[in-house]
């Protein structure tokens, strides 16, 4: 599913070279649930980034379902992006003047799909418990509440890979427990494939398949 | 429109922005173009090569022309065969202007009253058989635009009734609109009778004219014709009508370049405004651009996303800034035609629209121009950049 080899991505912060991601090869197959720890800095954002194609490696090869991310070109990239991938972050990425609804129907304004979005989009909020919110706006809702409107909406493109940074971060004990139980449910029954950097140890447990990152260099558990 | 309604003072601060631009260069146009057009309409009508008045009173003369500030002067009728017999003279025939009349019935204003010969008249002749088909004979008047009378009306000028016979189309020249045409004999009895019949005598002999209007032959320019004219005979002031219209030109030229001097600063500064109030908008919304990159959005999607903004707003500020410059425009034309003291007649509608439709079509462009670097400039931000700077 994902084929990740000698992947490297540095930074020049103020004419110093950081080298956050440092020749990684990984391979993820369809259906995975990986799990990536790690202290701060340690390069996981930049990897999960790299993984989805927002940044370009300086060298290394990202392959995910056949394609090389870095062969096509944007708009190619973007397109595959919207229908094989989706992200959660671990900040608040919502779209503050689109409805709580609209928020979750957004890629499929950008991929152009409508038909039986809206009442995928009615189950999602459902599933995640905020059926009730669906007309609201992202400032009526707590941070978690945003989060887990963040979490409906990497599902509604029916993505095969879900790239998550932190998605349980802001959640109450509860609300965690019920968002690992979907991610579950959507790994089992959809074959969806996580990929999810994450401090939580309750969380990384889930996984099949840990690994750790330290100074930019990817590691197995 | 939603983007735009997040920062609603900004939003508004930036389409008054390109309302003034706007708004000051439709009023700006306009006003040039309804001036061109009243002289245009105006200097065909006069449809005389020199005008040859008494030496004092060019300068009244000139203001009765283009301001239509009535006024009278004479001087004695053998004038007439002394210009026609000035070398390169065509056609010449006499008018006279008489004083300003109020006529207590319906008209408060003071009309100002033009007596031609229909003998010799080349200029308001032409007219009066193009557009109403009739000389006025005997006691017959026919009016200008401006003067609220309508044909088969009798009005009274020093104690003598008149019938309206035509009304003419409007020029914008007060001289024109706001001035009563009769027979130049007429005029004579109209004065002799005033001693009579009426309270105000009117001071005039048959023997007085105001002007000697020429048309020189086609051989020769009219300023060659005005300066053997000032040569020839003693007293008297040649006014070259292409001269007047091209002081008023000149007048117009300094005016105009001052006003869109202004123009072209306030659009300078409205282009930069615009521009950094758009790189501001995009910075502020760097993660969400980034975030939306993530979700599928290309690069000319979200450079698609800025510029409609931009255009939105700019269009918005242009069709309000046309809105409020005709407004004042049009409120305030009266004060426009005074303080400038020069003619005025609205343009065609055709020629409005196509203005109103320029000025909207510039603000667009501005807008498109100003949003267009920090539109692209975002666009091209990889995902994760976007994101991250966005923190």
């Amino acid at each position: 599913m994902i084929e990740v080899r000698n992947l490297t991505k540095t930074y020049n912060i103020e004419g110093q070279v950081i080298t956050a991601v440092d020749n990684v090869t990984l391979d993820v197959s369809e259906g995975e649930f990986v799990s990536i720890v790690g202290h701060s800095g340690s390069g996981k954002t930049t990897l999960l980034s790299l993984l989805g194609g927002l940044t370009r490696p300086d060298s290394g090869t990202v392959v995910m379902d056949g394609v090389n991310l870095w062969d096509i070109d944007d708009n190619r990239l973007s397109e595959f992006r919207n229908k094989k991938i989706n992200f959660i972050f671990q900040f608040a990425s919502l779209i503050p003047t689109l409805t709580v609804k609209e928020n979750v129907c957004l890629p499929s304004v950008f991929g152009q799909y409508n038909a039986g979005v809206d009442e995928y989009a009615v189950r999602l909020l459902e599933m995640v418990g905020l059926s009730d919110k669906i007309n609201s706006y992202p400032s009526q809702l707590s941070g978690g509440q945003q989060r887990r409107v963040a979490i409906a909406r990497a599902f509604i493109n029916t993505p095969k890979v879900i790239l998550a940074d932190e998605p349980t971060g802001d959640l109450d004990e509860e609300t965690e427990k019920e968002i690992i139980s979907i991610f579950n449910r959507m790994n089992a029954d959809d074959k969806v494939t996580f990929i999810i950097v994450t401090h939580n140890t309750e969380l990384a447990g889930q996984a099949k398949r840990q690994l750790r990152m330290s100074n930019g260099v990817l590691k197995e558990v | 429109m939603k983007n735009l309604r997040r920062r609603f003072v900004r939003t508004v601060l930036l389409v008054l922005g390109v309302v003034v631009v706007s708004g000051t260069l439709f009023s700006a146009t306009i006003v040039m173009q309804s001036i061109q057009n009243s002289l245009r309409i105006g200097t065909y009508r006069l449809g005389a090569d020199v005008l040859v008045v008494p030496e004092k009173y060019e300068a009244s003369a000139r203001n009765a022309l283009l301001a239509g500030e009535p006024t009278s002067f004479y001087m004695k009728k053998d004038a007439l065969d002394k210009v026609r017999a000035v070398d390169g003279v065509k056609n010449v025939s006499a008018q006279v202007f008489i004083q300003p009349a109020s006529f207590s019935c319906c008209y408060s204003a003071n009309v100002f009253i033009v007596g031609f010969d229909p003998r010799t008249d080349f200029t308001i002749k032409p007219w009066l058989e193009e557009s109403i088909k009739t000389i006025p004979e005997g006691n017959e008047i026919v009016t200008g635009r401006e003067i609220p009378v309508k044909v088969g009306d009798y009005i009274p000028f020093y104690g003598t009734e008149f019938k309206v016979v035509g009304t003419l189309e409007g020029t914008g020249m007060k001289f024109f609109d706001n001035t009563v045409f009769m027979p130049l004999e007429t005029a004579y009895r109209m004065a002799e009778q005033s001693r009579k019949k009426a309270r105000q005598v009117l001071n005039i002999s048959s023997d007085d004219i105001s002007a000697v209007l020429v048309q020189v032959k086609s051989d020769i320019t009219p300023d060659r014709v005005a300066i053997r004219i000032e040569h020839d005979i003693p007293g008297v002031k040649a006014i070259v009508s292409d001269q007047v219209i091209s002081t008023v030109r000149q007048q117009m030229f300094v005016l105009l370049r001052s006003i869109f001097l202004i123009v072209g600063v306030a659009w300078i500064m409205a282009l930069l405004m615009i521009a950094v109030v758009f790189s501001m908008i995009v910075n502020e919304r760097q993660r969400e651009i980034g975030l939306m990159r993530a979700m599928g959005a290309k690069k000319s999607g979200i450079f698609r996303l800025i510029m409609s903004e931009a255009i939105l707003l700019s269009g918005l500020g242009g069709i309000l800034g046309v809105t409020v410059g005709g407004i004042l425009v049009y409120s305030f034309k009266n004060l426009l035609i005074a303080s400038l003291k020069m003619p005025y007649l609205w343009p065609s509608s055709f020629k409005i629209a196509v203005l109103v439709l320029g000025c909207i079509v510039l603000s667009i462009i501005t807008g498109a121009i100003a949003a267009l670097y920090p539109a692209y400039s975002v666009s091209k931000m990889e995902p994760y950049d976007a994101i991250r700077k966005g923190e």
